[in-house]
């Protein structure tokens, strides 16, 4: 179960990143109207995706770190379970440095 | 209502802040003073680190839901005033929180895992930059939430 748990934190970050770069959002939030939506609606005003990337990374790790073999994840270096994070973490900033460059 | 969620999410997070700092100074390894005495700093991360983990998934868990829950109230009053008065790096420093408590979910199972087993000094590293990269992300959220709940009074008028 360590690897499992240590694959599914490790991807977790890799699959929001894709989640947010890309917008695949599992599902959408539309606050004015308090309704959840799968499909992108204009007319429902500001939309929420947040919560759909953080479903859509949870559920895409949770499969993979399932479907790897117990023994094979159980052999994972846990130093990735640091470093991949934080590369993400990084990546994740200098794509934000957007908002602070005129 | 709204009001009671805010001063209940901002509660839990300095309970957070307090225990992730506590943990995170525990884990650095600096040399004892030769004197022997304790300051406060020695006093400070002299506590039981392993004790540490399990409340701070859950602190952390638990606030992060109360700023979901929060979020929607942001998205329609906050953030279109932070746009109509262009400034985009509060709105930044914002984006970069929610990002940051994402992934910090998301690292929960490892940090609580390499807390809970006594996996020994091989495991010693990772323990120690998993609870460093938490604290980063408690910390930014920490300081972010305040500013930006406090903004209208931060910025001249």
């Amino acid at each position: 179960m360590t690897g499992r748990l240590t694959i599914f934190s490790i991807l977790f970050g890799v699959f929001y990143l894709a989640a947010f770069y890309y917008d695949l959002a599992l599902f959408r939030y539309y606050p004015e109207a308090g309704q959840f939506h799968l499909l992108r609606n204009d007319n429902l005003g500001v939309v929420i995706l947040w919560y759909g990337w953080i479903a859509t990374s949870a559920l895409a790790s949770a499969a993979i770190a399932f479907a790897v073999p117990r023994k094979m994840a159980d052999r994972l270096w846990p130093g990735w379970a640091w470093i991949i994070p934080t590369a993400v973490v990084v990546g994740m900033l200098i794509y934000e440095r957007r908002w602070f460059v005129s | 209502m709204i009001v009671v969620l805010l001063i209940l999410h901002g509660l839990l997070a300095v309970a957070l802040l307090g225990a992730i700092t506590h943990q995170a100074l525990s884990v650095l390894t600096v040399a004892r003073a030769t004197n022997g005495r304790w300051n406060f700093v020695d006093r400070f991360r002299g506590v039981d680190a392993t004790a540490y983990a399990t409340p701070i998934v859950v602190l952390f868990a638990v606030t992060a839901i109360g700023g979901a829950l929060l979020y929607p109230q942001y998205r329609i009053d906050v953030r279109p005033a932070l746009e109509d008065t262009q400034n985009s790096a509060a709105n930044g420093v914002f984006e970069i929180k929610e990002h940051l408590v994402a992934i910090g979910l998301g690292l929960l199972p490892a940090y609580w895992l390499y807390w809970r087993r006594l996996h020994g000094p091989e495991t010693a590293a990772t323990r120690r930059y998993l609870t460093w990269l938490l604290a980063f992300f408690v910390w930014w959220s920490f300081i972010v939430g305040h500013v930006l709940n406090d903004i209208r009074g931060l910025l001249p008028s």
